[in-house]
C-alpha cells in the first residue's frame, strides 16, 4: 500500500497494550496477541516471603534460601539478601533472575558512586527512592521486574525499612512481610511490636525466626534454611545461614491430604 | 596567524591552546563582576548590577543571582543568554536527582555534571563554548558550606573566596590579602565583600542600586538563601565608608606626627 512506503506498517499501535490483555497470567492468556510475545511476563525461578522488622538501634531483614521452580524446590542454597553499602541491605522476593539483574545494576551503581571519590554514599532512603522510580518505570513500560523488594538500613541514627514491588507500590513501615508472610507473619510481627515497641536485636531475630518457622510449616514454597541481614550503627552484618527447629510430630494426625 | 585555528572550537592551535575557550574567557572579563566569600557560618555572594536602565521593569528576586535548588544558588558573569541556558540545566540536573533519590544533590556533583556539559562543547559538536563563568554557593550535609567557580573550559574549583568578571584579578588579589582563613564570620564576609566591590566597580560612589548582595546560611536545619534588601546594603556601605574615613584620619594623624617629629 502507499502507506507502507512512509514506514506505516498498518498496525494501529504495534507493541503496545492490547485491550483486555494487559497482564499475562501464568495460566496463559486467551486474548489474541498482536505478533510474537516480545517481553517475558512469566516469572520462572521464584523466592518466597521476605520479612523485615525495626528494632532499637537497627533493622533486620530475613529471607529463606530457596528458589522454587513452580512447585519444585529446585535451588536450595541461593541468597536472596544483598549488602548494598555500609548502611543498606536489600532482600528480594519473586523472580530470582530479576533480583540477580537488579543486584548487578545496583552493585555497579554503588561502585560508580564510590569512584566519584567525594565521600558521598547513598542513604537507605535514596536507594529506596531510586528503586521505586526504576520499578514503576518498568511497570509503565509493561516489562516489570517481577519482585517484591525489602530495603533495610540505618542512617543518621534512625532505622529504615521500606517495600517496593513490581507495580511500583512503595511504602515504609516498622514491619514488612511479602508474599505468604503478609498473611501469616505480619500479624505476628505487628503484635510483637505493639507489645514491645523498642525491642532489642536478639528479640527481633527471635521474632523473625518464629515467623520463618510458621511460614515453613504453612507456606508450600518455603524452606527451612534462611539468612538474616542486620543493619546497625556499626554497619551491615549478614549472618551465616541457619535453620529453625521444626516439630512435625503432629503431622500424622492431619488427615485427608494423602 | 591564529585565525586559521580559531574558527573551529574543537581543534588545538599550534601552540596547544583552545582559542575559542580563551576568547570566551575574554568575553567574561568584560562582564559584570561577581564575588563570593566563604565564612564560618555561611556564604556571601555579591554581584554588580549593570541593568540599571530607568525604563526596565521591576526585578522580583534578583538580576544575577539564581536559586538552583533549596540548598544552592549561583551567580553568573558573561553572556546572559548563555547563562540562562546553563542555569536552567543546573536546575533540571538538581531536580532529576531529587526525583530519583528524594535527597538534595551534593554540591560538587551538581557543579561537576554541568562542567562535563561545558567541556563537551570544547571537544565535539563544532559549537562554540558557553561564554559564562559561574560562581556556585551551596550547603550539603557532607562538606557544609561550599563555594565553587566554573569557566567556559569546563574546569571548576572549590574556593574560600574568589571573583569573576570585570576587574576580577584585582579583586582576587585583594581577597588574598584580606581574607582570614577559618576566622571569617558572616559580618566580616559582608564587610569584605563591600570593600572589594567598591574598589573593583568603576564608580565613584557605591550605592545599593549598583550591587546585589546575597547570603546563604543555615537556620533550623534548613538552608536560607536571601537577597539583602537595599536598606541592609546601604548600612554596610555606610559602615565601609566610615571605616575608610577612619583609616584616612589615622593616616593623616600619622603623617602629621612624622612631620612634627622630623
Amino acid at each position: 500500500m502507499a502507506a507502507e512506503q512512509f514506514g506505516f506498517s498498518g498496525e494501529l499501535w504495534g507493541n503496545g497494550p492490547t485491550p483486555g490483555g494487559f497482564y499475562s497470567t501464568p495460566g496463559g492468556t486467551t486474548t489474541p496477541q498482536h505478533g510474537p510475545t516480545k517481553h517475558t511476563l512469566h516469572p520462572m525461578t521464584m523466592g518466597t516471603s521476605v520479612l523485615g522488622v525495626k528494632f532499637d538501634g537497627g533493622v533486620v531483614v530475613a529471607a529463606d534460601m530457596l528458589g522454587s521452580y513452580g512447585s519444585l524446590a529446585r535451588y536450595r542454597n541461593i541468597s536472596r539478601v544483598m549488602k548494598v553499602n555500609n548502611t543498606t541491605v536489600l532482600a528480594g522476593a519473586g523472580d530470582y533472575a530479576d533480583y540477580q539483574f537488579l543486584k548487578e545494576v545496583l552493585d555497579q551503581k554503588i561502585i560508580d558512586d564510590e569512584l566519584l571519590g567525594d565521600g558521598h554514599s547513598f542513604s537507605p532512603k535514596a536507594i529506596f527512592s531510586w528503586l521505586t522510580r526504576v520499578m514503576y518505570n518498568r511497570r509503565t513500560r509493561f516489562n516489570p521486574l517481577w519482585n517484591q523488594m525489602v530495603i533495610g538500613g540505618f542512617h543518621a541514627g534512625k532505622p529504615f525499612l521500606g517495600y517496593v514491588d513490581k507495580i511500583g507500590v512503595a511504602y515504609e513501615a516498622p514491619t514488612i512481610a511479602t508474599g505468604m508472610g503478609a498473611y501469616m507473619a505480619q500479624p505476628l510481627l505487628r503484635d510483637a511490636l505493639e507489645k514491645k515497641p523498642n525491642m532489642s536485636q536478639s528479640e527481633a531475630l527471635a521474632l523473625l525466626e518464629k515467623c520463618l518457622k510458621v511460614l515453613f510449616y504453612r507456606d508450600a514454597r518455603s524452606f527451612n534454611k534462611f539468612e538474616f541481614a542486620i543493619v546497625t550503627e556499626a554497619g551491615v552484618e549478614i549472618l551465616q545461614p541457619r535453620s529453625a527447629e521444626a516439630n512435625w510430630s503432629i503431622a500424622h494426625l492431619i488427615k485427608g491430604y494423602e | 596567524m591564529s585565525r586559521r585555528y580559531d574558527t573551529r572550537t574543537t581543534i588545538f592551535s599550534p601552540e596547544g591552546r583552545l582559542y575559542q575557550v580563551e576568547y570566551a574567557m575574554e568575553a567574561i572579563g568584560h562582564a559584570g563582576t561577581c564575588l563570593g566569600i566563604l565564612a564560618n557560618d555561611g556564604i556571601v555572594l555579591a554581584a554588580e548590577r549593570r541593568n540599571t536602565h530607568k525604563l526596565l521593569d521591576e526585578v522580583f528576586f534578583s538580576e544575577k543571582i539564581y536559586k538552583l535548588h533549596d540548598d544552592m544558588a549561583c551567580s553568573v558573569a558573561g553572556i546572559t543568554s548563555d547563562a540562562n541556558v546553563l542555569t536552567n540545566e543546573l536546575r533540571l540536573i538538581a531536580q532529576r536527582y531529587i526525583l530519583q533519590y528524594q535527597e538534595p544533590i551534593p554540591c560538587e556533583q551538581l557543579v561537576s555534571s554541568l562542567c562535563d556539559i561545558k567541556q563537551a562543547y570544547t571537544q565535539w559538536g563544532g559549537k562554540r563554548p558557553f561564554g559564562v563563568s559561574i560562581l556556585y554557593i551551596g550547603w550539603d550535609k557532607h562538606y557544609g558550606f561550599q563555594l565553587y567557580q566554573s569557566d567556559p573550559s569546563g574546569n571548576y574549583g572549590g574556593w574560600k573566596a574568589t571573583c569573576i568578571g570585570n576587574n576580577s584579578a584585582a579583586a582576587v588579589s585583594m581577597l588574598k590579602q584580606e581574607y582570614k582563613i577559618d576566622e571569617m564570620t558572616m559580618q566580616d564576609a559582608l564587610q569584605l565583600a563591600i570593600k572589594v566591590v567598591s574598589k573593583t566597580l568603576d564608580v565613584s560612589k557605591l550605592t545599593p542600586e549598583k550591587v546585589e548582595l546575597a547570603t546563604l546560611t543555615r537556620e533550623n536545619n534548613k538552608t536560607k538563601v536571601q537577597v539583602l534588601p537595599s536598606k541592609q546594603v546601604e548600612e554596610l556601605i555606610k559602615k565601609h565608608e566610615e571605616e575608610l574615613a577612619a583609616a584616612e584620619q589615622e593616616k593623616k594623624e600619622k603623617e602629621k606626627q612624622e612631620k612634627g617629629s622630623s
